[in-house]
């Protein structure tokens, strides 16, 4: 008998273990929240990286399920008109008990009447990624700033941290001209966000994504600018 | 487990359904609504169960899993629930999702869920969505009434007064009052709207609506360009797709048409609608392989469905006939005869049963058929135009020369003015050796018609109606199909009513041949006009 090896048709099995996955990571994150509320102040800091964790594997998953759409051409880009206060308060919330836990203070600073037209799930990806990132790498205060700057929208997650180092802040700007230097975890996040923001155009003008240090509070500063 | 946390009046009272598969969602969703204050709370784990439900309760809130493994998905669900009534219009239906799909962001308007949520699912996002849906639902709710009823004055009119004051949802608003204008025919007004919108910015589904204002005033140069342009900047919305494939088909580029519908199938792979397109598409181009692959899927894929219909299985029996698969054929023919359980069909399958048998060489048995269908036919000439021409070349191809003439000469009756099917006629006459024999009949049959039609035409002229009422009611009795004694038919009632005054008697007759024609004919040019001048006498 013949013993061909064979190469198994991934795309297959990827929806339904997607699926799978994020049931399980649902429950999970539940479960962490219900949990980790009833503990002590202390015990809440310390279980906090598991919500981190968990958190960071449903990034990584929502990214790579988004890049692998939109190079496939299957991605619906949903260009849709969306209330900023909704949007900012809703991807807040998501991160609030993570943020409780560890302690951190969240500033939210938004022009709350505004609308916007952009994808909702790809944004509230980018947002709440970076937010997540920058509750790893702050001293103890975040701000989410979403404003309109010279007719483009501009959102701002900013933290009171050192900053990013050098090679990110490279990263960051190669990425934006299209080549990507960063591996692993950076690597992917910075490429989705770059990707998002090039996915949203406007009568010929462009979504862009920039890292650099500063910012209101001093930390590191990631900046997605939609038109 | 779990607590009521800031309960809002917004949520205490309400009947909530919960469907997921998953017992870990299942319960996790049913811990966040009960903190939300519901109390009333059922749920299910997959169609079947949701189904049961929904005939027997209302629902405020139903949070349904799109996946649910085998039988139908949400958007099913929602689908059939709609369609058979059993969900209110201020029931507000959220679909729980793992990833977005095509078929959930740009599926067909009617059936859209309110909103969906992607995992994972937590209470924050609950809460916000749960809130800002049931607002929506019930600032709505006049303008859904007015939509469901198919009033289409009133439902612009109330998206017109509600867009007059700021508020949140412009946008569907927007997408309502165009879609209802496009329905009335008012394709200036819709076109106008889609104009503003897109100065302000590139928004797909107002350019779709300016490629469907194109399509529909005939322009389909300029359709196909703004259906391309749409699909380049957004490479998955469907609607642009099952557009650009119809504007394809009316320019006559079948190629093209069939390789938009195939990405369209790609992109919403279990609609059975657009894999019946793309296989009708195929049949139409001979391309068999493809017809039969998607007839099959149409077939799976409507087994729950409610877009199952027969079609799918009587056309899989000709490409398998035609591709050299009688066994599969005849299979198929006698699935469709237990399927449905319908005169129409099952004759139509037994038509085509022949037709499989003289394909395949086997004389005998499409001998018998023949034999057995002439029999059982007859005169019935109540019978889509296509199944009649496929009857009589059966006859004629199995030597029943008698049973041949007589299904023409009623197809040729009730078609006397459509040329491509008189030419169609002539020529299963040419293929069967009978030269001349076709045209013979075609050219006594049509003379026939036309003579009694003139005839009537004359009385009514002279003033006669009562007469020339009962000439044409008795022609449409020999000719349930024909078009033009139909809707002169309804034009002479309509005379005898505006001299006599209403009659229910001739009222009913006027409906009926419009409505028959309607149904044979959508575009038939006479219809509208006639069809204006009975509802301006109802009045």
């Amino acid at each position: 008998m013949e013993n061909k090896e064979t190469v198994p048709d991934i795309s297959a099995f990827l929806a339904s273990a997607i699926h799978d996955m994020k049931n399980s990571i649902s429950v999970l994150i539940s479960f962490l929240d219900d949990n980790i509320t009833r503990l002590d102040p202390e015990a809440q800091r310390a279980a906090a990286p598991m919500l981190y964790e968990v958190q960071r594997v449903n990034d990584n998953l929502l990214q790579m399920l988004a890049i692998y759409k939109v190079g496939n051409q299957f991605y619906p880009f949903d260009l849709a008109e969306n209330s900023i206060a909704e949007f900012v308060h809703e991807v807040a919330a998501q991160n609030q008990s993570l943020l409780d836990y560890l302690g951190i203070t969240l500033d939210i600073d938004c022009d709350e009447g505004l609308h916007w037209y952009f994808d909702y799930e790809l944004v509230a990806g980018v947002v709440a990624h970076a937010l997540n990132n920058a509750s790893h790498y702050t001293k103890d205060r975040l701000r989410l700033a979403v404003k309109e700057e010279d007719g483009e929208l501009v959102m701002r997650v900013e933290d009171n941290g050192s900053g990013y180092p050098d090679n990110v802040l490279e990263a960051g700007d190669a990425v934006n001209k299209g080549v990507n230097f960063a591996s692993g975890s950076t690597g992917l996040g910075l490429y989705f966000s770059a990707m998002v923001a090039q996915l949203h155009q406007n009568r010929g003008k462009t979504g862009t994504m920039q890292l650099e240090n500063g910012g209101a509070l001093g930390g590191g500063c990631f900046i997605l600018r939609l038109p | 487990m779990y607590e009521v946390r800031d309960s809002t009046p917004l949520f205490v009272g309400k009947n909530y359904l919960i469907v997921d598969d998953f017992q870990g969602m299942r319960s996790m969703m049913r811990d966040m609504l009960r903190m939300f204050g519901g109390k009333n709370i059922d749920t299910a784990t997959n169609a079947n169960e949701a189904i049961a439900f929904l005939e027997k309760n209302r629902y405020d809130v139903v949070l349904c899993d799109y996946n649910l493994g085998a039988g139908k998905n949400g958007l099913q669900i929602l689908e059939e629930g709609k369609h058979r009534n059993l969900i209110g219009l201020a029931t507000a239906w959220l679909i729980i999702t793992a990833e977005k799909t095509s078929d959930l962001v740009f599926g067909a308007a009617e059936h859209m869920p309110d909103d969906y949520i992607i995992k994972p699912v937590n209470e924050a996002t609950m809460r916000s969505r749960l809130e800002k849906v049931l607002a929506r639902k019930a600032a709505l709710v006049d303008v859904e009434q007015a939509v469901r009823a198919k009033n289409h004055a009133l439902t612009v009119a109330l998206c017109d007064r509600l867009l007059a004051a700021p508020q949140t949802n412009t946008a569907e608003l927007l997408r309502i009052k165009t879609s209802t204008l496009m329905t009335m025919g008012h394709y200036d007004l819709a076109k106008q709207v889609f104009g503003q919108i897109l100065a302000k910015r590139d928004v797909p589904w107002a350019k779709t609506g300016l490629g469907k204002v194109a399509f529909l005033k005939g322009e389909m140069e300029q359709a196909q360009q703004l259906f391309r342009e749409v699909i380049r900047a957004n490479p998955a919305y469907l609607e642009a797709h099952d557009w650009l494939a119809r504007t394809y088909e009316n320019q006559g580029n079948l190629d093209e048409a069939q390789n938009v519908l195939a990405r369209s199938v790609e992109l919403s792979p279990t609609s059975v609608v657009r894999q019946r397109n793309l296989g009708e598409m195929a049949q139409k181009r001979g391309d068999l392989d493809t017809a039969a692959t998607a007839f099959r899927k149409t077939i799976k894929l409507g087994e729950h469905s409610i877009h199952k219909a027969p079609s799918a299985y009587l056309n899989l029996a000709k490409v398998c006939a035609d591709n050299g698969i009688p066994s599969e054929a005849l299979q198929v023919l006698k699935n469709v005869s237990q399927e449905f359980e319908n005169h129409e069909v099952r004759l139509h399958a037994k038509v085509l049963e022949g037709t499989v048998y003289t394909k395949s060489g086997d004389h005998n048995n499409a001998l018998k058929l023949s034999r057995e269908l002439a029999s059982v036919i007859g005169a019935d000439s109540d019978l889509p135009a296509s199944v009649m021409l496929e009857a009589t070349q059966l006859f004629l191809s199995t030597g029943n020369k008698e049973a041949a003439d007589s299904m023409a000469q009623a197809l040729v009756k009730n078609n006397h003015e459509n040329a491509a099917l008189l030419g169609q006629v002539g020529e299963l006459y040419d293929q069967a050796g009978m030269h001349g024999k076709g045209e013979e009949l075609i050219t006594k049959s049509r003379q026939e018609v036309v003579e009694s039609n003139n005839r009537a035409v004359l009385l009514a002229k002279e003033g006669k109606l009562d007469e020339a009422i009962q000439l044409l009611r008795e022609a449409r009795t020999l000719l349930p199909n024909n078009k033009r004694i139909m809707i002169n038919l309804a034009n002479v009632s309509v005379l005898s009513m505006r001299q006599n005054g209403a009659n229910d008697e001739l009222m009913q007759i006027a409906r009926d041949c419009l409505a028959r024609v309607a149904e044979i004919d959508p575009q038939d040019k006479w219809c509208g006009q006639a069809q204006a001048a009975l509802d301006a006498l109802a009045g």
